[in-house]
């Protein structure tokens, strides 16, 4: 049998856009990352052709942003009880997951290309490295999608959605920003190396500065399936109970 | 056909389902009953293959809950308890997703989808959005949604709670249409649900099967006794003496309706006569018969002594 995924994203991508949240999240990730780049940080006046400043704050934007994305994914369907009518269609619980974090990826997508526009009207005012920026572009889109394959997780082990929202904003808060204080508190080498190497922001660093390194890229790809599948078990074990 | 042995669920200490077995041959309308907690929904639960009991085993046309769940899910419809739905899609947004959940395509979806609108009266609301449709409709989308792939097995619980009688019996017609070819299985702890259209029933107490079998079988196993109401007229009304008359067990009840006219309420050994004898003590007391009514046990008497009474009557 082939695998029976799209209905899953379609429903997924309606319900995202049928409801607020998609809104609410691709506004705020706009005006957020913008006021940022040129209010806070002032682009202009730094006369600096780079985009790294504003490629460097996505990932702690993400911290909120993907939890809202993923928060109601399973939560939701335990609350209303759908899970029950999604459980007993014919699909295989690691169709389910993946169909879920396509939706989601999609919703990821979506945002990026909403940014594109920065660098393309920014163009003509300097010489910017196209490199870097395809390597910034793909950095995010991992540590992303490594930020929903671990909300998903959570939303999985949840009962609603705003503790799955709360928490998953705890958990990427700590997995995000380890890697800076390894570097303020005198930390032992093993120690700072273990923290950096867990730290989704740590291995985003290489990829800022226009590097795709492939430890970087296996890290956010074990992550990514890591969670996927820990999300499938999840779901059989819920069976059992 | 749908073969259940031994089968069990615990959830933590407690045992909602105990050592069940039952078989449900094809094209059949059966009843799960019980009141509430006897397990009804646990049992749909591990049909449909949402939870795995916690011992047992349940085929369905040989399939195994176990080994072949996407089998099972394709060939049984499910109307969870309360009918659970997405309230962010409108109603074709949410047929449309469990159509193409369940492969169906092109011409086939958009024939299937029209036949459920149709047969489950859902035109008035196809476009509107689940959360803004009143919980009769929201029971009627449900259905459809469990109909729409035309399953061999279907399963539904507790189907016409919220719904109005004319919505009742609506959905009744409908579940008996389905049922003269296919097989559904549906719980109620509503006698009437199971009298109007079930042809065989399973009795469910705290997790157990206490009665099972078509509604005429359990009204024979089960009729310990039938009851009598009897109307009389004449004298100062009548005395011990009818308990003389063979085959009447007792006198239950024995009201003045006006002077000099009488209502018993008795209760007969079964097949015992004891209707004439009635008639000729009547006769010879110089009574005047006005009504007579023998009353079998309704299912609703049975079911009480199931599930009410019984372990008194045990113990």
């Amino acid at each position: 049998m082939s695998i029976n995924i799209l209905p899953i994203i379609k429903k997924e991508f309606k319900s995202y856009f049928n409801s607020p949240i998609a809104y609410i999240v691709l506004v705020a990730f706009l005006v957020f990352t913008s006021v940022w780049l040129f209010y806070l940080q002032q682009f202009f006046t730094r006369n600096v052709a780079s985009l790294r400043i504003y490629f460097g704050i996505i990932p702690v934007v993400f911290i909120f942003l993907m939890p809202a994305i993923t928060m109601r994914s399973w939560a939701e369907e335990k609350k209303m009880g759908t899970i029950e009518i999604l459980l007993t269609l014919p699909f295989k619980e690691g169709e389910l997951v993946i169909g879920k974090f396509l939706a989601a990826l999609g919703m990821l997508i979506i945002m990026m290309m909403l940014t594109l526009p920065i660098p393309l009207l920014l163009s003509p005012f300097g010489t910017f490295d196209w490199g870097e920026i395809f390597s910034q572009y793909f950095g995010l889109l991992l540590i992303g999608a490594a930020g929903i394959s671990l909300g998903l997780f959570i939303s999985a082990q949840a009962t609603n959605q705003l503790s799955a929202f709360i928490i998953g904003v705890i958990v990427l808060l700590f997995l995000t920003l380890v890697a800076q204080v390894t570097q303020v508190a005198q930390l032992p080498p093993w120690a700072a190396g273990f923290f950096n190497y867990l730290s989704l922001g740590y291995h985003f660093e290489s990829f800022g500065r226009g590097l795709i390194d492939s430890r970087d890229l296996f890290y956010y790809l074990l992550v990514i399936s890591l969670f996927l599948y820990l999300n499938t078990k999840t779901l059989v074990f819920q069976k059992w109970h | 056909m749908i073969a259940v042995s031994n089968l069990g669920k615990r959830y933590g200490s407690l045992e909602a389902v105990k050592n069940v077995t039952f078989e449900i041959p094809t094209g059949e309308v059966i009843g799960l009953l019980g009141p509430n907690g006897a397990g009804k929904t646990t049992i749909m639960k591990i049909l449909t293959g949402y939870i795995y009991p916690s011992y047992g085993s349940a085929e369905i046309n040989g399939y195994s809950i176990f080994n072949d769940p996407l089998e099972i899910k394709r060939s049984v419809g499910y109307l969870p308890e309360n009918a659970p739905l997405y309230t962010d899609l409108n109603v074709m947004e949410y047929l449309n997703f469990v159509a193409e959940s369940r492969r169906l395509q092109g011409e086939q979806k958009k024939q299937r989808m029209d036949w459920v609108v149709e047969e489950c009266g859902l035109a008035e609301v196809v476009y509107r959005n689940i959360d803004e449709i009143s919980k009769g409709y929201k029971q009627r989308t449900g259905l459809a949604q469990a109909i729409i792939h035309d399953p061999e097995i279907l399963i539904l619980d507790e189907p016409t709670t919220g719904l109005d009688p004319n919505q009742i019996i609506e959905i009744r017609e409908l579940i008996k249409r389905f049922g003269r070819e296919k097989t559904v299985i549906l719980s109620t702890h509503r006698l009437q649900e199971v009298e109007a259209t079930c042809k065989r029933v399973i009795i469910l107490n705290e997790g157990e099967i206490v009665a099972q079998g078509t509604t005429e079988e359990i009204w024979r196993e089960m009729k310990g006794e039938t009851m009598l109401d009897l109307t009389l007229k004449g004298g100062t009304g009548p005395d011990d003496s009818i308990l003389q008359v063979a085959g009447v067990k007792k006198l239950i009840e024995r009201r003045e309706l006006s002077k000099a006219t009488f209502n018993l309420h008795l209760s007969l050994a079964p097949d015992s006569g004891a209707l004439e004898g009635v008639f000729d003590w009547a006769i010879a007391k110089g009574y005047k018969i006005l009504a007579m009514v023998p009353q079998r046990l309704s299912l609703e008497d049975i079911f009480i002594k199931l599930t009410g009474e019984e372990s008194e009557n045990v113990n």
